[in-house]
């Protein structure tokens, strides 16, 4: 169970604890990692158990905030994530009914609600108890004296994970790939019935079934292998996940219906939507489908969309989000699925909640991203935007041809990029000195600043701040100097002349300036402190290469800093609440 | 003559500098040889003779080992990697795994190819014991003298050899070499110094295939050696009036065109996309994601990964490293050439050598033996020659 709990780190880390039953039900946790857990806690016994680590939401990290929750007579034993919204009227009602809270988690609620309906059928009792209950969760109930756990969710992720006389319960699938590699994909309103040789389920209070999946990520693939951190690991992955994203191309036939009518059409307007890095890669996503296909198109974080979205008449709405978990982007898919808008996910997870919502679901190839910092999972949705809109591109069948030949060089372009690892370690000694670093690029590579520096401040705590480089004069250049480096990202295509502008009008305020060029661009070498030299791609894929470049960097300066960079604080891998 | 080794130990830190350009960003034991790196042959080996315990030596750009294993890693074996900070010689590459091995291990080099026969005999060798071969070439190595099956004395490339039997790099040790080992930094020079002390030193000579990669050229010999135990395989997709002739093994997700002839042994890796009318001739490796225009011939050759290889092209006797990007109608015929590597002069049969993410634009013509450095680039119509640096930009 402790194993399992480390490989789900990644969605939280502040406090973990686990509970096993036996001639009594032991619970033991702590405001620690699980990796700490592990070394102080005494040994259990027993054939039924579960565990939690947990990402605080209401209640700071603490031990009695800690899960699995205890209802008053020790006996019903819960984990759950998410978030019970009507959890105050609830905890005051059952404390006029003698109910005893120790913590201040929404959380606890539930052994207590599940305590006050229990007559002996514990499956009864969660059913009865959720009725109650207003929110999302992944619950698993366990019952002193009891068989079986109970489970259940409701637009939080949970899998039953099959074995042999044995099974498993999971919020995600790495945690047990050590154990099985045959799932199964709750779906909401499901509570399930799991023993060591069965499993059942219902819904909506009749009985269910739920098909078996295979899962083809092996445990080698969600471990280090020889890397110091899962990040570095993943870095190198990236020519990889670049192959197996681009490889089935040659034999696909229509990727997506919709974008040819659209494109035939061009009346229409596109929604891109997303958060965090892949807010980034929409970013990028919207050049590409301007320079392509000449629709209009709008890029829109999801939790700003979701208040303040208009919803104008767009038909088609792209979705990004690398758990499929994201809360804000499964809101706002809801929302834009009320008013009849198509939607289309792009998501690494098979089976992830927003699969079930959107119309179409393509999964990207990128395999299970442990470092809290995206990075291959980034370039494997950029991959996918290329691929759908070279699919639909309105340019000369020339040039399209020359694009798609790029493409597929793509993956030996970030090998070339990987190779510059040591050239790029030596620039981070160098950067990790300061305080403050700024990013700026223009055009397709302006997002690209913007993932630069969101890497570089989410694993290595310096301030970062990618700009678009037009937008120095107005207000950021008040802040230029010696301690404040510039990196800046050149890009070959017609915004070239102006960037080498405002490089010099950086290096005219004294900031020390590192550039990222293509290569055979000497442009910069008589300004900069550094070049650093990317290879030759259209000015349309070079986010890809410049991004892994900034990746590099990022890693490398946190690491001369000592950061944890897989697990950085106050950080959790997928965002499941708002 | 009687117990089985259980553990074996590879090293796989060195760069081998006179394989440039291919080695400027990977090992020796990384060139992919028919799809697959040597190191995979080796590790293949020591699988099939029932070994499951094995401790990498990995320095000279480890990511490219440690990428590679990530995807690859053989089933039903411990794999523990050890990092050679600097690569100062063999022996001293054993001594970083001391903590790691147990009784007896076998040691052996992660950059020459061999096959499970090949140490089928020497897996039962008793430590301390060095396994030896016959070769044409000694001289390029270091050849043995033997006494009784007793090894006498190690003599390094000598310009004489006083005979054809070499040392393989592969030896049975026990815990007992590490007492002799510092301040070593080569094995032989450690295996003379044991036999100075008087500990006896046994010599097992194997008929199996062993087979080292010395010079760029040498990648070819290897490839035609692996593509002779080829059978065929289809995967992909191939489509009307494709000739396939011998042993052809095509990756899935493969499109191979109309009118294309496919001469094996031949290997086609994952979604390339080839043809229409291109002739693949005998010994030819073809890596991942590669796509080859109409009119190219293209024999005994290894193009590897993403290379992009237009329209009207002749290849032959060529290594074509990952990404590189020919536009078209590239001439590399096959000749008699002279190759200059660190000041030695060699004559051999060869078309070209061009390392990783090269482009050549239209009708270049390639003198035989010409060695063009990683990143380059060539202009159309240019014709090139001799050993070119890498990033080297031909106007």
């Amino acid at each position: 169970m402790l194993n399992c709990l480390g490989h789900l780190e990644y969605r939280g880390y502040d406090s973990c604890g686990i509970a096993v039953s036996n001639s009594s039900i032991q619970v033991y946790k702590d405001a620690v990692r699980v990796a700490e857990l592990k070394k102080a806690i005494p040994p259990f016994e027993g054939s039924l158990g579960i565990g939690h680590t947990r990402w605080a939401t209401h209640g700071k990290p603490s031990r009695t905030n800690a899960h699995p929750h205890v209802g008053c007579q020790n006996e019903i034993t819960v984990v759950h994530n998410g978030i019970i919204n009507n959890f105050l009227p609830l905890k005051q009602k059952l404390i006029e009914e003698g109910h005893a809270f120790s913590s201040e988690t929404d959380s606890e609620v539930i052994p207590h609600l599940i305590e006050k309906y229990y007559a002996g059928d514990l499956e009864k009792a969660v059913e009865r108890a959720l009725a109650d209950v207003k929110g999302s969760y992944a619950i698993i109930v366990m019952g002193y004296g009891e068989n079986a756990l109970i489970a259940a969710r409701k637009d939080s992720p949970l899998i039953i994970a099959l074995g042999d006389h044995e099974n498993y319960l999971a919020s995600d699938v790495p945690a047990i790939l050590d154990y099985s590699s045959r799932v199964i994909y709750l779906e909401d309103g499901d509570i399930a019935t799991v023993t060591a040789d069965n499993v059942s389920f219902r819904n909506g209070g009749k009985s269910a079934k739920r098909t078996e999946h295979k899962v083809h990520w092996s445990v080698e693939e969600a471990r280090k292998s020889g890397y110091e951190h899962y990040m570095l690991k993943e870095i190198h992955e990236q020519p990889n996940v670049i192959r197996d994203t681009i490889g089935n191309w040659l034999l696909d036939g229509e990727p997506l219906e919709d974008l040819k009518r659209m494109s035939e059409g061009g009346m229409e307007t596109l929604l891109i939507l997303a958060c965090g890095t892949s807010y980034h890669a929409a970013m990028v996503g919207k050049y590409i489908v301007q320079e392509l296909l000449g629709l209009p198109v709008r890029a829109e974080l999801a939790s700003e969309f979701n208040y303040y979205g208009r919803i104008l008449p767009e038909t088609l709405a792209i979705a990004i989000t690398q758990s499929g978990e994201t809360a804000d982007v499964l809101l706002a898919i809801k929302k834009l699925k009320d008013v009849g808008c198509r939607v289309v996910a792009i998501t690494n997870v098979i089976g992830s909640r927003v699969s079930r919502l959107a119309d179409r679901t393509i999964i990207t190839r990128a395999g299970p991203e442990i470092s809290v910092a995206a990075t291959k999972s980034f370039i494997a949705q950029l991959m996918v935007i290329y691929w759908l809109m070279m699919h639909y591109a309105r340019v000369e069948p020339k040039r399209q041809a020359e694009l798609v030949l790029q493409l597929r060089q793509m993956a030996s372009r970030v090998a070339q990029v990987l190779d510059k690892e040591s050239e790029i370690a030596g620039l981070a000694t160098y950067f990790a000195k300061y305080d403050d670093i700024f990013f700026i690029g223009r055009g397709i590579n302006y997002p690209v600043a913007l993932e630069g520096a969101l890497k570089l401040k989410e694993i290595s705590y310096i301030h970062a701040e990618g700009f678009a480089a037009g937008e120095l004069k107005h207000g950021p250049f008040a802040l230029l100097g010696p301690n404040k480096p510039v990196i800046g990202i050149v890009t070959n295509d017609a915004t070239h002349q102006a960037m080498l502008t405002n490089i010099r009008e950086v290096k005219a305020r004294g900031s020390p300036l590192a550039t990222l060029v293509s290569e055979g661009d000497d442009s910069t070498d008589t300004l900069a402190d550094f070049v650093i030299t990317v290879p030759q791609v259209d000015p349309l894929f070079s986010p890809v290469v410049n991004t892994v470049v900034l990746q590099l960097l990022a890693y490398h300066i946190a690491r001369v800093r000592g950061c944890p960079i897989d697990f950085p604080k106050n950080l959790a891998k997928s965002v499941t609440v708002e | 003559m009687s117990i089985m080794i259980k553990q074996a130990v590879i090293l796989a830190a060195g760069e081998g500098q006179r394989l440039r350009p291919f080695t400027v960003s990977k090992p020796k034991a990384m060139l992919a040889i028919a799809g697959r790196p040597i190191i995979d042959y080796v590790i293949e080996a020591v699988v099939k003779n029932g070994i499951n315990d094995v401790v990498l030596v990995l320095g000279y750009h480890k990511e490219q080992v440690l990428d590679w294993l990530s995807i690859n890693e053989p089933s039903g074996l411990e794999i523990t990697c050890v990092t050679q900070a600097n690569q100062l010689g063999s022996a001293h590459a054993l001594a970083q795994v001391e903590p790691y091995v147990k009784d007896d291990f076998l040691v052996l080099p992660g950059d020459k190819l061999i096959e499970a026969s090949t140490i089928a005999q020497f897996i039962h060798a008793d430590p301390q014991a060095v396994m030896a071969k016959r070769v044409d070439n000694p001289s390029r190595y270091g050849v043995l003298t033997i006494e009784k099956d007793l090894l006498k004395v190690i003599t390094e490339k000598p310009r004489d050899p006083s005979s054809n039997i070499i040392n393989t790099s592969v030896y049975a040790f026990n815990k007992k070499v590490f007492d002799f080992i510092r301040p070593e930094l080569d094995i032989p020079d450690v295996l003379n110094k044991m036999v100075s002390r008087g500990i006896a030193i046994s010599t097992h000579e194997t008929q199996g295939v062993w087979l080292d990669v010395v010079y760029p050229w040498d990648i070819l010999n290897l490839n035609g050696v692996v593509l002779r135990h080829l059978s065929t395989s289809l995967g992909g997709q191939v489509e009307a009036l494709v000739a396939i002739k011998g042993q052809v093994n095509i990756g899935k997700g493969t499109i191979i065109h109309s009118n294309s002839y496919l001469a094996g042994p031949l290997t086609i890796g994952e979604n390339c996309d080839i043809g229409p009318n291109v002739c693949l001739m005998a010994a030819t490796s073809i890596g991942d994601n590669v796509s080859i225009s109409p009119f190219t011939e293209i024999t005994n050759s290894i193009i590897s990964n993403d290379v992009i290889i237009g329209s009207g092209c002749t290849i032959q006797d060529s290594v074509i490293d990952q990404g590189c990007n020919i536009k078209g109608h590239l001439t590399a015929f096959s000749g008699d050439a002279e190759v200059e590597i660190n000041g030695e002069h060699h004559r051999v049969n060869l078309g070209a050598i061009l390392g990783e993410g090269c482009t050549l634009d239209y009708g270049v013509v390639a003198h035989p033996g010409v060695i063009l450095g990683n990143n380059s680039q060539v202009r159309a119509m240019k014709l090139i020659n001799g050993h070119l640096p890498d990033r080297s930009l031909v106007l």
